[in-house]
């Protein structure tokens, strides 16, 4: 099964690369450097996915203290940790040619760094703590309070005057967007996805394997 | 507007870094604990591919 995912993941990379560089056109206004939308936003929204499978895990483990859904919440974590690290280099990268800054401390740009950092210091508060139960404990409080900042850092861009754009995609009417880029955006979106799943289940059973070793 | 490929390559191959090097991580880490736990079942073969 995990290798089915791997294989998955393998091909929807290679798709959205297509679609990315082969199908999508040289957008008009920012010419070739918009293709670095096909990574950093796919990127965030796997992020989402990841925080709110955080979240969600760390309600089942406070509700069952089951030992697997602290796994997925961990790992979940740590993989959403990622891809917002990725998110905010590919964004900053993106940031250079486009607005001439690599950062700015814009409402949207704030709020994901400090969604960053906050799950960042749930895995600190992992580490930090010896005992396994009191660890997951402590941990899944932190995973359902900082899933807060996730609609903050959606919606900061309507709440606040921001120089990032407002959402092109997921907005209320619908996507303004020329079907082609939302198409790229999509299957990028899915091959992030894969990615995601593929690493969950490798570092759940890497989690499960740890606990054991440690038994 | 130049296209500014430099930047794309840019974004493109640190995306394809970070990801290598995460699943690269995953795998030596899942290779140390199925050694120092010979016999547990998840020990893989070394006939597994790295997907798996």
């Amino acid at each position: 099964m995990t290798r089915a995912l791997g294989w998955l993941a393998v091909v929807g990379l290679v798709a959205g690369l297509v679609m990315g560089f082969a199908v999508a056109p040289r957008e008009v206004t920012q010419g070739n450097v918009q293709r670095i939308m096909y990574v950093h936003v796919p990127s965030v929204w796997v992020a989402y996915v990841a925080f709110a499978v955080v979240f969600v895990a760390s309600i089942v483990y406070l509700a069952r203290r089951a030992e697997g859904a602290d796994h997925v919440a961990h790992a979940s974590a740590e993989l959403g940790v990622l891809f917002t690290g990725l998110t905010i280099a590919t964004g900053s990268i993106w940031g250079k040619p486009t607005w001439g800054a690599w950062w700015t401390w814009d409402a949207r740009l704030t709020s994901v760094a400090v969604l960053f950092v906050m799950y960042l210091g749930y895995l600190l508060l992992r580490g930090m703590i010896d005992e396994p139960e009191r660890a997951a404990r402590y941990a899944a409080v932190l995973g359902v309070v900082a899933a807060l900042n996730i609609p903050l850092v959606h919606f900061s861009v309507y709440w606040w005057r921001t120089l990032h754009q407002p959402p092109s995609l997921m907005k209320p009417g619908g996507s303004s967007m020329p079907r082609v880029i939302v198409w790229a955006l999509l299957v990028n979106f899915a091959a992030f996805a894969l990615v995601y799943l593929y690493f969950l289940a490798r570092r759940v059973r890497l989690l499960r394997l740890e606990a054991e070793a440690a038994a | 507007m130049p296209d500014n490929w430099g930047f794309v390559l840019a974004a493109y191959g640190l995306a394809a870094l970070v990801l290598f090097a995460y699943w690269r991580r995953l795998i030596r880490r899942e290779k140390e604990l199925s050694a120092s736990m010979p016999g547990h079942p998840m020990s893989a073969p070394a006939s597994r591919t790295s997907l798996e």
